[in-house]
């Protein structure tokens, strides 16, 4: 028995177990192979692969196909290479295409293929077609196959039996159930009741369906056979790089060294010195070396738009990763570092030992990144395509799932999940039942999305690769998220969308409306003594990557201000180098220190001896572990992976073994292996860093020269570190008047000048995007005149209008700035308009409100926080008694370094990281009316106050002030909620 | 016109005085009422102590008891709540035939206009009748006297949970004035806002404003509002809730709320043999079944399903109550509460047929329905019940009126 048709969990929603659990329950089943076939996708298909590997099976690739709106299936099984890329273009077609008829679509793409049916009209057909067809009776003998069986029969086509699975055993009902559930929105009582009723199958052991079949043994027997048809096992392409087609037939190795030159000559001057000579000439010959000369040139277009009328306009870009230690990159103006001043080392890039094919990852301003990849999806039309995400069960998203099910209502779940795992053992019925069911459906994917950047170009069609399907928000994706993608060597662009791009070319176009803005040819932040002054004593909130409280109060130990030192300082803040970033602060100050052992030399010398950047684990790794640089790299990029602990054990022993030999102490070694592990998760490469310092400082420029148009702009751009409260907060701290938004002036996105900044509409909550563009639009035609005719222009709705009173938007239209009567107008002009005819030739005059109160000042300003989020005039802070405590203003605390103080504080952001012993603890952002303060709730404080910590919320903080090389912090002992 | 006099007599926490009236030793401690046993109960009512603690009807009585630790909970017992409210009633009755009441909640509004010769003067009977229930029944009412069932009403609402409140004729306007808008009968919650936002939070106020200009924001509901806020209600106290027979009600709350389809049929297959054994005792039949769903997140659906000729069959009502539940049960959500109401009821005719019109099997059930319903009268509803009903889990409340 061969089983050739098993479901795993990546037929979404219905298999319930991975191809990693099926592969290992066919071996212990002593099946010698296993054909997955998955449900119009083949999105498990390297999971599959390498699993059927540490398992020793033969794969066989295949999977089902549905046409839709019918319930006719087919199992495809792939016989070579042709009949792979055929079921790619069979699963395309399903996916991609209006009409999908299996009767007719699957003759174009028959060959290399068997086809497994039960359904007489299709077998027919296929038969008549000269297509492999084979009689597919299922797991059990019933009175249906009895009947296929006699036809087939008679037309002389093979049948077997299949184990038609989707558990790899019989135990997972439950959870089959679940996915039902989930699926058709059932309830589990529901789908229980009907999975009892159809009779779901597993993989079974081979002798039970020898057992079944004891009428029909030949069924079974007949498997082996067709597997043996099945030899292909599974698609190598080598690293398929993107086509470049361009200046007429050059070849792409020329054209890019003609177009590095030039580059680089707007970079450097006519005059090139010899290193950038010597530099693009090494660079050069490895790229034509080892094929990336395409690559390199497809990037590039992408960067430089061509526009309408043939030109290329560069975008503005960031370049990440790796790819900014290239000169030929730098010059091609795909990174925006120069790697020789900065001493980048371009092998980190690229070399001759590398075999994994290295992505160039690009930023693009958030809002022109959708434009950037429509525009690459529609010039590569059929040849490009997205990366997916496998999005999988998490735990929230599993128990909220699981228990919707169940019938549980939706605030019963939430407040449920808020408190976990705090309440689990003290829940009611069925909440124990419904965790323990949850816990199954962790882990099993659940839908596909889109990889945030992710690019695929390919020479040939690229559905003769890989699978390619609608995401829901409209492009095409493949069915391999990054990992599977980079194993089957498909090379990815990530196009990436960054936020303080936006801001900067927000503010530079404000500013470039007074003629003040930079020359961006020649613009070099770095060298600013202002900007360096103000990023050395961390004044940095709302600048790109250096905003979060960790970075801020870092660069104040620091206080330096330095580019080189703010690229070590984006690259050592991670979450496992704590006690480096203490030691570094330390040796910065000039502390002493060795070099982690004799052996190391000077390979750590620029970054004080500690390993700071991705390649330091690589370069340590070859200096006194005789690795070469292709296990250095190994080594690095094992660490940023899931699934990596058994692969880095082996590492661990080959690194000890290898110091053992160069004669390195153990606790040395020992050391720097700890060292290493603290790059575990996520960490930086140098280029990358530099890459990231560069678009700081100018974001650091920006806020220290033109403040107004700055934070206007990092407002608008939204999605920052902080919530938009604090934002407004830096600014009046900054010593700008926040103007309230007003019909009359304000645009959508904020503005700013001078000494103030305007709020935006988008920040009027409720306010939809097609009336704040009729408002502009109306306004643009002609200003308003009244509130009837802003009311009868721009026709807003009734929340919309209700958002403006309380926002204080419509105060320039009212006499009185009574924003009651400005209500009782707007139900006025409501009852009016609902009166009148639609086409009345007279303007709608409203009568005179009566004489209402005016909200009091309390209401008022609860009304625009409500709507604004944030007061323009006042903090909150304001409207909350203190019972008369001695409270210490948070710009006062420098004063009391060492001492007990109580202060009140509006609760910001929050971080909570884990202490070494596995218990919680949390560092806060608060804030009062004065400034920013940094706290620190250690495990045993943070346990007792954690459930009452809400951003957005006052409360009366005590605790100890505590210094640390100029930086102030509060260790906190006792928190309170600040009641009115 | 003679000034009415309307008396509101309120018992606050209507259960939790019943059951403090059972037994005297709960009077001293926080009371919870709701279903025992059941792991998913709901606070069905509370005492003073236990709501200032923060508990509320409808709350998860496990949420219930932590927040008010002390609290003893007690089982819902609605057929002890119904005779208490029917001894109230039948004191209430001494003194005037125009009663209004609620279903087993402790209100009633009485109209004593004209009764002075035979009852003395309003102030007393409030204050007679109070006495007389304290006295006999052992619970305390809130007793307010005004023109009309709004003023009544509103004083009651000030004086709650204990106490009494004459309000004299002519001062209704006066009396109300400082009050807040909220207390006020009748008002939605968006009417409340919109009163919110214009500031207008006093009824003084709200009655400084025409007909005309509450118009402008409240539309058709301007003259009620306009009305209310100068203390104007000519609504009359209906008693016809005491004695209606236009509708078969029947309603079951599920201890454990359920999404259960099997045990949701199972109840509403008992629920229409309540209703048909009412139907079938009345001699009528009914051609209309509305049925309302209260979900575990506190929504609720209400659909009907109807048909041309009445019928009093289980049968026949059960079918019209499934395809009502299918337009109803839409969401996977657990319900709380399923009421059936078999209304557009008429006389069956006593009229045999020459030609009948129904079929063997019809007259089978007919006669099978007609035996069950003579073991039932005899020995009880749950004695006897269709085969495919499942057992109907947890603590059950049903009701017929």
């Amino acid at each position: 028995m061969f089983p050739l048709r098993v479901r795993s969990y990546y037929s979404l929603l219905q298999g319930t177990s991975s191809p990693a659990a099926l592969c290992r329950q066919a071996k212990s089943y002593g099946y010698t192979g296993l054909a997955l076939t998955d449900r119009d996708n083949l999105y498990g298909l390297w999971d599959f692969l390498k699993s059927c590997k540490v398992e020793g099976l033969r794969p066989i690739i295949g999977a089902e196909v549905t046409e839709p709106g019918s319930k006719k299936c087919i199992t495809c099984l792939v016989r070579n290479r042709e009949g792979y890329s055929n079921l790619c273009f069979l699963l395309t077609n399903r996916h991609m295409e209006r009409k999908f008829s299996l009767a007719t679509t699957l003759q174009k793409y028959a060959e290399g293929l068997v086809i497994l049916c039960r359904d007489y009209e299709l077998l027919k057909n296929y038969s008549r077609q000269g297509v492999e067809v084979v009689a597919d009776l299922g797991s059990r003998p019933t009175e249906a196959g009895r009947l296929l069986r006699h036809w087939a029969k008679e037309k002389d086509i093979i049948c077997v039996a299949t184990p038609d699975s989707d558990m790899a055993e019989k135990g997972d009902f439950q959870l089959s159930c679940l996915l039902r559930a989930v699926r058709e929105g059932a309830t589990i009582s529901d789908a229980q009741r009907r999975g009892r009723n159809e009779k779901p199958g597993w993989l079974a052991d081979p002798r039970e369906y020898w057992n079944r079949f004891v009428a029909w043994p030949e069924l079974v027997a007949a498997t082996e056979r067709v597997a043996a048809l099945c030899d292909y096992t599974g698609p190598e392409f080598g690293v398929v790089m993107p086509p470049w087609q361009g200046d007429d037939g050059k070849p792409a190795g020329l054209a890019l060294r003609q177009k590095a030159f030039c580059g680089a000559r707007r970079r450097y001057g006519d005059d090139l010195g010899e290193p950038v000579v010597e530099r693009l000439e090494h660079e050069l010959s490895i790229i034509e070396l080892m094929g990336f000369s395409s690559y390199f040139l497809v990037v590039r277009d992408i960067v430089h738009r061509k526009g309408e009328d043939g030109r290329r306009r560069k975008r503005r870009i960031c370049g990440r990763g790796s790819a900014a230690a290239s000169l030929v990159a730098y010059c091609l103006e795909i990174t925006n570092v120069c790697p020789l001043k900065y001493n980048l080392y371009f092998e980190r890039f690229l070399n001759p030992g590398r075999s994994d094919p290295p992505d160039i990852d690009i930023d693009f301003s958030w809002d022109e990144r959708d434009d950037v990849l429509t525009k690459v999806l529609s010039d590569f039309n059929g040849h490009a395509a997205m990366v997916c995400n496998h999005v999988f069960f998490k735990p929230r998203m599993a128990i909220r799932e699981t228990a919707r099910a169940f019938g549980l209502p939706g605030y019963e779940i939430s407040e449920v999940i808020r408190r976990l795992p705090w309440v689990s053992k003290h829940l009611s019925p069925p909440w124990p039942e419904v965790l323990t069911l949850a816990e199954k459906l962790i882990g099993v994917p659940r839908y596909l999305s889109v990889h945030p950047g992710g690019v695929v170009i390919t020479p040939e069609p690229i559905s003769s690769y890989v699978p390619v399907e609608w995401a829901q928000k409209g492009v095409p994706i493949i069915q391999w998220e990054k990992d599977g993608t980079e194993e089957s060597g498909l090379v990815k662009i990530d196009i990436l969308g960054n936020r303080s791009l936006g801001v900067i070319r927000d503010c530079l176009h404000a500013v470039a409306e007074n003629d003040d803005a930079p020359d961006e040819a020649s613009w070099q932040p770095e060298d600013d003594v202002a900007t360096k002054l103000a990023v050395a004593v961390g004044e940095t909130m709302g600048c790109f990557y250096i905003e979060s409280p960790a970075m801020r109060l870092l660069q104040k130990k620091a206080a330096s201000g330095d580019f080189e030192q703010l690229v070590i300082q984006s690259s050592i803040i991670r979450p496992a180098a704590n006690e480096f970033v203490r030691e570094y602060v330390r040796r910065l100050h000039g502390g002493s220190w060795q070099p982690l052992c004799a052996e190391i030399g000077d390979v750590l010398d620029e970054t004080y001896g500690l390993m700071v950047y991705q390649e330091d684990v690589s370069r340590v790794a070859v200096a006194l572990a005789g690795f070469s640089h292709s296990q250095a790299d190994g080594l690095r990029k094992v660490m940023s992976k899931k699934d990596k602990k058994l692969r880095l054990e082996n590492y661990r022993e080959r690194f000890f073994t290898g110091c053992a030999a160069c004669n390195v102490d153990l606790v040395d070694v020992e050391r720097m292996w700890q060292m290493m592990m603290s790059f575990d998760g996520y960490s930086f490469c140098k280029p990358h860093s530099a890459s990231y310092a560069r678009v700081s400082y100018q974001a650091a420029y920006l806020k220290r020269h033109f403040p107004a148009e700055f934070m206007a702009a990092v407002i608008s751009n939204q999605g920052g570190y902080y919530s938009t409260f604090a934002y407004v907060s830096e600014a009046k701290r900054l010593g700008l008047k926040i103007l309230h938004p007003n019909v009359r002036e304000s645009e959508i996105r904020w503005t700013g000048q001078e000494v103030w900044i305007r709020v935006g509409l988008q920040s009027v909550k409720g306010l939809s995007a097609d009336f704040q563009k009729r408002l502009i639009r109306e306004r643009g035609e002609k200003q308003f005149l009244s509130l009837e005719d802003f009311l009868t222009r721009t026709k807003p709705a009734d929340n919309e209008v209700c958002a403006l009173i309380h926002g204080g938007g419509l105060d320039c239209l009212s006499e009185t700035g009574n924003r009651s009567a400005l209500l009782w107008q707007w139900a006025s002009f409501q009852r009016v308009r609902k009166s009148a005819s639609h086409h009345s030739l007279f303007n709608i005059i409203l009568p005179q409100p009566p004489l209402l109160p005016m909200p009091d000042q309390r209401t008022r300003l609860r009304r625009e926080f409500r709507v604004l989020g944030f007061l323009c005039d006042m903090h909150p802070l304001q409207f909350f008694t203190r019972h008369g405590r001695r409270l210490v203003k948070a710009c006062d605390l420098a004063d009391h370094k060492g001492r007990r103080v109580e202060l009140a504080g509006w609760l910001l952001s929050g971080k909570l990281v884990s202490t070494s012993n596995g218990e919680v603890m949390e560092f806060l952002t608060f804030e009062d009316e004065t400034a920013l303060f940094e706290t620190t709730f250690f495990p045993d404080v943070y346990s007792r106050y954690a459930t009452i910590l809400t951003s957005g919320k006052p409360y009366i903080l005590g605790g100890l002030v505590e210094e640390d090389y100029g930086a102030l912090t509060l260790t906190v002992h006792g928190i309170q909620l600040l009641r009115r | 016109m003679k000034e009415r006099s309307v008396i509101h007599f309120n018992v606050a926490d209507f259960a939790v005085s019943v059951e403090r009236v059972v037994d005297s030793g709960l009077r001293q401690c926080p009371l919870i009422i709701a279903p025992l046993q059941a792991a998913r109960a709901v606070v069905y009512d509370m005492s003073e102590e236990a709501f200032r603690d923060g508990v509320r009807k409808g709350m998860a009585l496990r949420r219930a008891t932590k927040i008010c630790r002390g609290a003893t909970v007690l089982a819902p017992r609605p057929a002890l709540y119904q005779k208490a409210m029917t001894a109230f009633l039948k004191e209430v009755l001494n003194y005037s035939p125009l009663i209004e009441s609620g279903f087993a909640d402790g209100h009633l509004f009485v109209d004593v206009t004209g009764t002075h010769r035979l009852h003395g003067p309003p102030p007393d009977i409030g204050l007679r009748i109070r006495r007389h229930v304290r006295t006999h029944l052992g619970i305390n009412p809130i007793w307010t006297l005004g023109t009309s069932k709004l003023v009544s009403k509103v004083a009651s609402r000030l004086v709650k949970p204990v106490g009494e409140y004459i309000v004299s004729p002519g001062d209704e306007a006066l009396f109300l004035a400082p009050l807040p808008v909220a207390l006020l009968p009748g008002l939605t919650r968006q009417e409340l806002r919109k009163l919110e936002e214009f500031h207008l939070t006093t009824v003084g106020a709200l009655a400084g404003l025409s007909r005309q200009q509450l118009m402008v924001p409240f539309g058709s509901r301007s003259d009620y509002l306009h009305d209310i806020s100068q203390g104007i209600d000519d609504s009359v106290v209906s008693t016809s809730s005491l004695t209606t027979t236009q509708t078969v009600d029947c309603e079951q709350s599920f201890a454990d709320d359920t999404n259960d389809r099997q045990e949701i049929e199972a109840v509403i297959t008992d629920l229409v043999s309540r209703a048909g054994q009412c139907l079938r005792s009345r001699r009528q039949v009914a051609r209309r079944v509305g049925i309302w769903l209260r979900y575990s997140d506190g929504s609720h659906v209400v659909r009907q399903a109807s048909r041309r000729v009445g019928s009093n069959s289980d049968f026949v009502l059960h079918n019209l109550a499934l395809s009502a539940l299918q337009r109803a049960w839409t969401k996977r959500i657990r319900l709380r509460s399923c009421r059936l109401v078999y209304d557009r009821l008429h006389k069956q005719s006593p009229q045999l047929l020459l030609f009948p019109d129904k079929g063997v099997r019809e007259r089978r059930q007919e006669k099978l329905l007609g035996a069950m319903d003579t073991i039932r009268n005899r020995f009880g509803h749950q004695l006897i019940s269709i085969g495919s009903r499942s057992s109907i889990a947890g603590d059950v409340r049903s009701t017929i009126h």
